[in-house]
């Protein structure tokens, strides 16, 4: 891959459903996920999605260009700017940054985001991921 | 179990939790998240199980140990995978806290994340970030 290169995007739409399972395959059950009276009181006016699952997006990107190199030697640094709530379609871009050759392999660095239908950035944050194959 | 925060010091081991990463687990997180991104082939002997996927259920044991307060908000997360991990691995997953301070009326709480395979081999290192507001009359936690 070349700098300035874009990923392929991975877009999905959050639902409450998805949410909840979330919830129970992750064991975190706070009610600001899957409480709708408790949610409706709290800062965010409603359930919101977690992090770790908007976050999985970006994952899921990395993994679907890079393949096993990303579970192998992914390093990920994100944080969380904005709610995603339910009915949102959100979208994990990347762009590569830098490409630096290193003992026979690439080490790529891409910038990533998780953003909402509205083009706010939920997530942002860099991906760094080292390739046998130099680019 | 809870933990309170305030007599929390860095370098406290907070959660150690061993566990066998099971099919049937794995499959239930990549149902909810949708992971279409071809990683895991169920039809293997032993899949390889999403990078994600490792650190979220390694969070898992984490997350029941300390009872997140409400009005936590999941701010930052780093990760660094070292290692594919295979459904059937045994891991062992550790937090340590690295960050325990307060600006304002919020508290900043680092936690450092070591997940280890049943050969004692890291897979997995991180650090969450989480800010905890320390008065919210209607406080919802963000994780």
């Amino acid at each position: 891959m070349k700098e300035g290169e874009a990923l392929r995007s991975v877009t999905k739409q959050i639902t409450q459903e998805a949410i909840s399972e979330y919830a129970e395959a992750s064991g975190d059950m706070n009610p600001i996920h899957v409480d709708q009276e408790f949610a409706a009181r709290s800062q965010f006016g409603g359930t919101i999605a977690h992090g770790m699952m908007v976050a999985a997006s970006v994952s899921e990107m990395m993994s679907a260009e890079f393949g096993t190199d990303w579970v192998e030697s992914g390093r990920l640094k994100l944080r969380f700017r904005a709610p995603v709530y339910p009915g949102s379609d959100v979208t994990a871009y990347g762009q590569v940054k830098r490409v630096r050759a290193a003992d026979g392999s690439s080490e790529i660095v891409c910038s990533v985001g998780v953003r909402n239908e509205s083009g706010e950035d939920a997530v942002t944050g860099e991906a760094t991921v080292k390739t046998e194959a130099a680019s | 179990m809870s933990v309170d925060f305030v007599t929390l010091e860095t370098g406290q081991e907070l959660s150690d939790k061993s566990y066998v990463l099971d099919a049937q687990t794995v499959e239930r997180y990549i149902g909810a998240v949708g992971d279409g991104s071809g990683i895991y082939q169920p039809a293997d002997d032993r899949p390889v199980v999403p990078a994600m996927a490792v650190a979220a259920l390694g969070l898992r044991g984490i997350v029941a140990d300390l009872g997140i307060p409400e009005g936590t908000v999941h701010a930052g997360q780093e990760l660094e995978f070292s290692a594919a991990v295979r459904v059937g691995d045994a891991l062992r997953c550790r937090a340590v806290l690295s960050q325990n301070a307060v600006r304002g009326e919020t508290r900043l709480v680092s936690l450092r994340l070591m997940v280890e395979d049943g050969a004692g081999r890291q897979v997995m290192t991180g650090k969450t970030t989480l800010l905890m507001v320390l008065h919210t009359p209607s406080g919802a936690a963000h994780t």
